[in-house]
């Protein structure tokens, strides 16, 4: 009897289709992000790569992969990349919290806002790739600005900015500031006009100067999209690819100082070292876990619409960097 | 045209919440039933179980003959209306009324002449391009009639459809649907917290608490005959008085006393209840201040906390023996606050309901 | 009184402002300058005015026989128009599957969704590469469209517009109207949504257009190879024989038609950048 009518029951309910509507993304996730992970974990343990034409392995060899990964330049790249993300980050954040004080500042009255927001955020739209060709031809060293450079005085022979470490290290750091300080003002910006008006009036009745409520209303009440830009960045910059591998043309020149972790990865996958690339992967699997996990909590205590919604763009903005 | 009838039906949620225990009522063709009670009462369930949109756990659910457990919405042969009028923005007035008929694929002069027909009826006829977002409260409520309308549904289920106008629109709003159903002559089943568009628009009101019918029955009974001390405080404005007083057997009858009142209540009920503690309802309209009510016994003298004058009558808030009255008089025998006056209860309209079970004994 | 330090800082402000504009735009005037120069002009020096070799280098890239920058561009314009609409669609069809619906795992699969929110995809490079292989999809273009069906960013924009603009009672009148519920996403929410696709389809486009790293793995025959592939091509080609009005003209197209579509819809990008999930 009660069985029937459960049955009976089943037919006006909508559940299956919350499943049959969220299954493509979950089948796509698993077979394109799930499997492959699994199998990145997999293979870390493995030697299995190729020499010539032929394959060796896979055969298990524990955590043989990681002590050679360790003993190799592993260190080195992960120092260079975040040498590359501290360089562009520290400027990038400096300059959005300024800009995004200013352009949020009544007082002030900066016209052409939005020219200006439009302006700064296009370098985020650019194929970095493209991007870094185009700095490698300005930057070569018969190239455009060694040209202006030198008939301009400043110079007598041209810099050679591609053969120096910081010559290369600063350029893949100003084309990551360029790429992503108009991305980071907008979101500071709209942070700050998500604060209510009626804090600024008060700070101002009580007597506060711009530095001042900039320090000790603004910062404060703006925290939690700086940690998640902080994260997301640090996610980014994990993922540095396109700018460096096609400015020193995956050479990661000079001397390899500007190899970052996922050229690294992405020369194993080339000479298709598996177990190698594994064992890269999962390691930076696990960074970036933790990394998911601390934006997770500070997407999710914070209930408001607003300030999620903003993050939720970031964070697919953010996704794109590499 | 058909009746709604529910046999033991019950609700429970996947988290475990039984909203609905054991529902059983009826309803006749071409009735005008509006379910009211407090929020989270289960009366928007029962609606929203006759629409099909909730499922129902266990019982039956028949509209006319036909058990419609596990039929689809549109296959009910219902209309809904609701609280947020649920029009598609991104369609017209017209489109938004035709769309129905669209998908059952009625032809199209057909759902031209329906649409017309209906928009007609509610005064829509210059607002059929326009887009939802640029119509009036009022008007997208009446769109939402009309949506239903065109259908021509065997039920029409409105869900809260009035609590999003302002107080004079919804005033305007009651009788054009109470018009609307004379017109039509389908059932209405009607959802309201609002215990005036219960009274003023049901041929039948049901009364809900907890998921549980307390009465089911017209306006003028339920106003007059409640059943237990729940109906007797959600219907009616301002709300009844509920006295604590004691039964005491007199020469002629039984007596109910409370304060320095002693008055005569002649009812064989409730010989039951003799030296115990009942509780005493009375209409705020039930207190008279005029001379001609006064006959012995049943005049109290009570003092006036405040008093809220409203043209033509005024509330009274007394305050007599610890316990805070309301009384609705005249304005011209009122009097003014911080005095006392002299009030008739008639005892012809008098309540008790029992203590313990909150049921009414006598009225 | 109060009025002098104001404005010192508003001229700081602008000061500062067009600095960064010149450092923004600067490189893209003399992207734009040099792609109209000839080589021999480019080697010469520099120059602020364009020259007249624009239809000349534009010639010589789209005919370089090395260079297969006609069907580059055919590739990227699949592969991203493709992922655009799959990365919308689907991400559309998820957001509604958990908003509207109820059911067992509706809160496990929604925390898993935003657990995986940043994550990156090159972590499980390898093995995609591995199952692409296996399944006969290397060297095509399915394996760069396919995967944008999840795209959890783009979910979550929408399951945040959803929780603002589509109240659920919507879907119950179409329910109740006859629509099935393919339809009623369909015909009602898609409409509805039609802002938030907008925004996040220029999204996806752009992020695939820009795609390398995948892209380079997947694609080894020159005929399916996309812009950004051709780029790198072009970076370990010997450069110093290449002509460079043919590097930047290269360049000027993966890249232009971007800055053309961001620059007439700036407004609905920058809003989308600032509001994300936020209606109006």
């Amino acid at each position: 009897m009660n069985k029937r009518k459960k049955a009976a029951e089943k037919e006006i309910s909508y559940a299956k289709w919350g499943y049959i509507f969220i299954a493509p993304f979950f089948i796509a996730f698993l077979v394109f992000q799930l499997i492959p992970l699994v199998q990145t974990v997999y293979y870390s343990f493995f030697e299995y790569y190729r020499s010539g034409l032929t394959v060796i392995g896979p055969n298990p060899v524990g955590f043989d992969n990681y002590k050679a990964l360790f003993e190799s330049d592993f260190l080195k790249y992960t120092g260079n990349t975040i040498i590359l993300w501290i360089a562009g980050f520290i400027p990038q954040i400096i300059i959005s919290l300024l800009l995004a004080a200013w352009f949020t500042d009544v007082r002030l009255r900066i016209k052409g806002k939005q020219f200006f927001k439009v302006v700064i955020y296009m370098p985020n739209l650019i194929m970095a790739s493209a991007f870094a060709m185009l700095f490698f031809a300005l930057f070569s060293d018969n190239g455009p600005v060694n040209a202006a450079l030198i008939s301009a005085g400043i110079l007598k022979t041209p810099f050679r900015f591609l053969s120096s470490v910081s010559g290369t290290r600063g350029l893949v750091a100003l084309m990551n500031f360029l790429m992503w300080f108009g991305n980071t003002t907008i979101l500071l910006m709209a942070a700050v006009m998500g604060i209510n008006p009626a804090l600024f009036e008060a700070a101002e009745l009580d007597g506060c100067s711009p530095r001042q409520t900039f320090f000790r209303i603004t910062l404060p009440m703006i925290r939690p999209i700086l940690v998640y830009v902080l994260i997301t960045s640090m996610i980014g910059g994990l993922q540095m690819f396109d700018v460096p591998q096609i400015l020193t043309n995956g050479k990661g020149s000079p001397d390899r100082t500007a190899t970052t972790l996922i050229m690294f990865l992405n020369n194993h996958l080339y000479s298709k070292n598996y177990g190698m690339a594994g064992a890269i992967s999962v390691i930076l699997f696990i960074i970036c876990a933790i990394l998911c996990l601390l934006v997770y909590f500070n997407l999710n205590p914070t209930e408001s619409d607003r300030k999620t919604g903003k993050k939720g763009r970031a964070a697919r903005k953010e996704a794109v960097n590499g | 045209m058909a009746g709604i009838t529910f046999k033991n039906v019950v609700k429970t949620y996947d988290n475990g919440v039984t909203v609905i225990p054991d529902l059983n009522m009826e309803i006749k063709d071409k009735e005008f039933v509006v379910l009211v009670g407090p929020s989270g009462c289960g009366k928007s369930t029962t609606l929203r179980m006759i629409a099909g949109l909730e499922s129902i756990s266990s019982g039956d659910l028949y509209i006319g003959d036909r058990r419609i457990n596990a039929v689809p919405p549109k296959s009910r042969n219902i209309a809904m209306v609701f609280q947020s009028y649920a029009l598609y923005p991104h369609m017209s007035v017209y489109k938004n009324m035709a769309f129905a008929l669209e998908l059952a694929k009625t032809p199209k002069d057909e759902i031209d002449r329906k649409v017309k027909a209906a928009a007609s009826i509610l005064g829509l006829e210059p607002y059929l391009d326009r887009k939802p977002k640029a119509l009036s409260g009022g008007q997208r409520q009446r769109v939402a009639l009309g949506r239903a309308m065109v259908r021509n549904p065997e039920v029409f289920l409105l869900d809260e459809p009035l609590s999003n106008l302002d107080a004079k629109l919804r005033t305007e709003m009651r009788s054009q649907i109470s018009k609307l159903h004379k017109r039509l002559g389908t059932t209405f089943v009607y959802v309201t917290h609002d215990q005036t568009e219960a009274m003023t628009m049901g041929d039948r009101i049901c009364v809900m608490k907890d998921g549980i019918i307390q009465q089911f029955d017209t306006p003028q009974n339920l106003y007059d005959y409640p059943c237990n001390l729940f109906v007797a405080g959600f219907i009616g404005s301002p709300q009844m008085n509920f006295i604590d007083a004691k039964v005491k057997k007199t020469e002629n009858g039984y007596a109910l006393c409370f304060g320095d009142t002693e008055v005569a209540m002649d009812k064989e009920e409730l010989a039951a209840y003799e030296g115990k503690e009942v509780i005493c309802g009375i209409r705020p309209e039930d207190f008279h201040a005029e001379k001609h009510f006064f006959h012995g016994n049943n005049v109290m003298e009570a003092y006036i906390d405040l008093d809220e004058m409203m043209g033509s009558e005024s509330y009274l808030y007394l305050e007599y023996a610890g316990q805070k009255l309301i009384a609705r008089v005249p304005a011209r025998y009122a009097k003014k606050s911080e005095e006392n006056i002299k009030l008739a209860i008639d005892t012809e309209k008098i309540h008790v309901f029992d203590k313990e079970s909150e049921l009414a004994i006598c009225h | 009184m109060d009025k002098k330090p104001s404005n010192i800082r508003t001229i700081i402000a602008y000061i500062v402002l067009i600095l960064l504009t010149f450092l923004c735009l600067f490189f893209f005037y003399i992207l734009i300058i040099n792609c109209t120069r000839s080589h021999q002009q480019i080697q010469s020096g520099f120059s602020f005015l364009p020259g007249k070799s624009f239809a000349q280098n534009f010639n010589n890239v789209i005919h370089d026989a090395k260079l297969p920058v006609l069907s580059g561009i055919k590739n990227s314009l699949i592969v991203s128009s493709c992922s655009a609409i799959l990365a919308t669609y689907f991400s559309a069809l998820t957001a509604y599957g958990l908003y509207a619906y109820n059911f067992k795992l509706k809160k496990p699969a929604f925390i898993f969704i935003m657990l995986i929110l940043v994550m990156p995809t090159q972590v499980s490079a390898m093995g995609f590469i591995n199952i692409i292989t296996k399944m006969g999809m290397i060297n095509t273009l399915y394996p760069l469209i396919l995967p944008s069906i999840a795209a959890p960013a783009v979910f979550y924009f929408m399951y945040s517009y959803m929780q603002s603009s589509l109240p659920l009672e919507l879907i119950e009148a179409a329910r109740i109207d006859g629509c099935n519920e393919f339809k009623t996403f369909n015909r009602i929410v898609i409409p509805i949504m039609k802002p938030a696709l907008a925004v996040q389809a220029i999204f996806a486009f752009v992020q695939s257009w820009n795609n390398f790293f995948i892209p380079a793995l997947v694609l080894q025959e020159n005929s399916k190879r996309t812009l950004p592939i051709l780029i790198a091509m072009l970076r370990s080609a010997d450069f110093l024989k290449f002509d460079m009005g043919k590097v930047y003209m290269l360049i000027t197209v993966a890249i232009v038609p971007i800055i053309i579509v961001y620059i007439a819809l700036s407004r609905y990008i920058v809003a989308g950048v600032a509001l994300g999930g936020v209606k109006e």
